[in-house]
């Protein structure tokens, strides 16, 4: 502090963290995992649960506890989290997400049991057996609430951080959309990953295959949206053109050009060009998974940092 | 007729010598550190031996269409009866989504209380007790001056109807009620 009006350190525009980032990424991820896997199942009119589906199923709930798990201790008051459950404010979108949430996370925990009814006894689970094979009656509506509310978590993350005017880059209309899309791109990455490491599915499987499938026009419709943006900033102009100083200069500009664009990006694509031979053996798969993961966490960081750094 | 409480800072008067600050962080007991409000020099501008310096209070704007109010989950920032926007600190939970809001980035942590917090016209410490604002009661110039611009013949409704004023980032819809008298000698940047 060397001003006569004081310290100046309350002052920096960069309010939220990595920790609310990473939280943006795995409510993302959360959401992403179950739309892809729900629209496989119901486009193929599945009877039997897929490994993508089982993947799903349990990085949902994990996820999204996960997310949780920073969101509150990030606050600086973590134990008067029920504040917020007690109170609402249906200006914010906070608020909003918290009950889109409080309907969502019970949700995905009592899909992951419909998934896994098979197993619930090997895993010391059967008690919930019973429960599990009635809430399976009701599969189809639990799975449409489910979708939606996916839907809705994953633009929220989204919302949250686009209902600031004072920051140009978050302040667009794309936002939610960016961010729902590549939270889908995330979800079948870790779907990917979950079912080849954890459920021992042969990477040549007909299901990863399709999967593998979507992903090319996702990612191109991430890209899509994420031009949007930049020419939304550009044809604004003034501290909106501004913000896109961002792309050029400093860490943030390093980190979207490498880990959002080579690595998120360019990876998996490159992959596709590899002969079908290559393309689905695991390790490609693997590898193009994890990259499309370090390329949304990525850009979760990209947009929020950045985002703060430019005022309107 | 509502109380429409505003404040108005006359640039041309001000000589930056922080008395509203200190008598601030008395009043409300500010701890170290952080600052609900700070008026910052800035220049030297202009030809010697003709400089001048400009003077900007940064603190809460009280904004009519306040972004703080509207994105706090907990309804801990809250429109007072008298329209003063304000923070119950019994609700906050610190979330810090009004200090990412703010577009006059005048929030902080208050890291006595954990909670947000920022200037609030003293509404529950000075304006209660019927006195005004600790800063504009200490300012020697009297560059500063409060009151209800509902009220036609109030100091303030004089000097708004009077003297030429601007208000911070109004593009962004705040309706801020911080007023500014831009000083005469190029307050407003050429
Ligand atoms: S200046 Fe910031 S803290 Fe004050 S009312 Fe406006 S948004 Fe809220
Ligand atoms: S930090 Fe406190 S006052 Fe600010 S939005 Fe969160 S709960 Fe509301």
């Amino acid at each position: 502090m060397n001003n006569i009006w004081g310290d100046m350190s309350q002052y920096n525009p960069v309010t939220w963290h990595w920790v609310i980032a990473v939280y943006l990424f795995l409510a993302g991820l959360s959401a992403g995992s179950l739309l892809i896997a729900i629209a496989m199942r119901w486009v193929k009119g599945d009877r039997e649960e897929s490994p993508v589906l089982k993947a799903a199923a349990l990085i949902a709930p994990v996820a999204i506890c996960l997310g949780m798990l920073c969101l509150v201790f990030d606050l600086t008051r973590p134990f008067h989290f029920w504040l917020i459950l007690v109170n609402y404010n249906f200006t914010s979108v906070m608020s909003i997400g918290v009950l889109a949430l409080l309907v969502f996370i019970p949700l995905t925990f009592l899909y992951a049991l419909v998934v896994f009814r098979g197993q619930l006894a090997t895993i010391g689970l059967g008690f919930l057996q019973g429960l599990a094979d009635v809430l399976n009656g009701l599969r189809k509506p639990m799975e449409t609430l489910l979708f939606a509310l996916a839907v809705i978590v994953g633009a929220y993350t989204g919302f949250l951080i686009s209902a600031m005017n004072i920051y140009p880059m978050l302040n667009t209309a794309i936002l939610p959309a960016l961010f729902l899309v590549s939270g889908i791109s995330a979800g079948a990455a870790a779907n990917a990953v979950v079912a080849l490491l954890l459920f021992k599915t042969p990477a040549h499987d007909h299901e990863l295959g399709r999967m593998h499938g979507i992903e090319l026009p996702v990612v191109g419709i991430e890209m899509l949206f994420l031009f949007m943006l930049f020419c939304g900033l550009y044809f604004k102009g003034g501290a909106a053109a501004a913000a896109l100083a961002s792309l050029t200069t400093g860490t943030w500009a390093a980190v979207f050009w490498t880990l959002v664009v080579a690595v998120g990006f360019g990876v998996p694509l490159l992959s596709l060009l590899l002969p079908a031979q290559q393309r689905h053996g695991k390790g490609v798969m693997l590898l193009g998974a994890l990259c499309s993961l370090t390329g949304v966490l990525a850009l979760r960081h990209f947009i929020l940092y950045a985002g703060q750094s430019y005022l309107g | 007729m509502n109380k429409r409480y505003v404040m108005v800072h006359d640039e041309n008067k001000c000589i930056g010598c922080q008395a509203c600050n200190v008598a601030c962080r008395s009043e409300n007991q500010v701890p170290d550190g952080v600052t609900r409000l700070q008026v910052r020099v800035e220049g030297p501008y202009g030809e010697v031996p003709d400089l001048h310096f400009k003077f900007d209070r940064v603190s809460c704007q009280q904004c009519e269409n306040a972004p703080c109010v509207k994105v706090c989950p907990t309804g801990a920032a809250y429109v007072n009866d008298d329209g003063i926007v304000t923070i119950n600190h019994e609700k906050c939970i610190g979330c810090q989504y009004c200090i990412a809001a703010c577009p006059y980035k005048v929030r902080f942590i208050n890291p006595v209380t954990l909670t947000a917090d920022k200037c609030n016209f003293c509404t529950d410490t000075r304006l209660a007790r019927g006195e005004q604002p600790a800063c504009v009661t200490v300012c020697p110039t009297n560059a500063l001056v409060f009151g209800d611009a509902n009220d036609a013949n109030s100091d303030v409704s004089k000097l708004l109807n009077s003297a030429p004023t601007y208000r911070e980032k109004v593009h962004l819809g705040t309706q801020p009620r911080v007023y500014r008298i831009p000083a005469r000698k190029g307050g407003i940047e050429a």
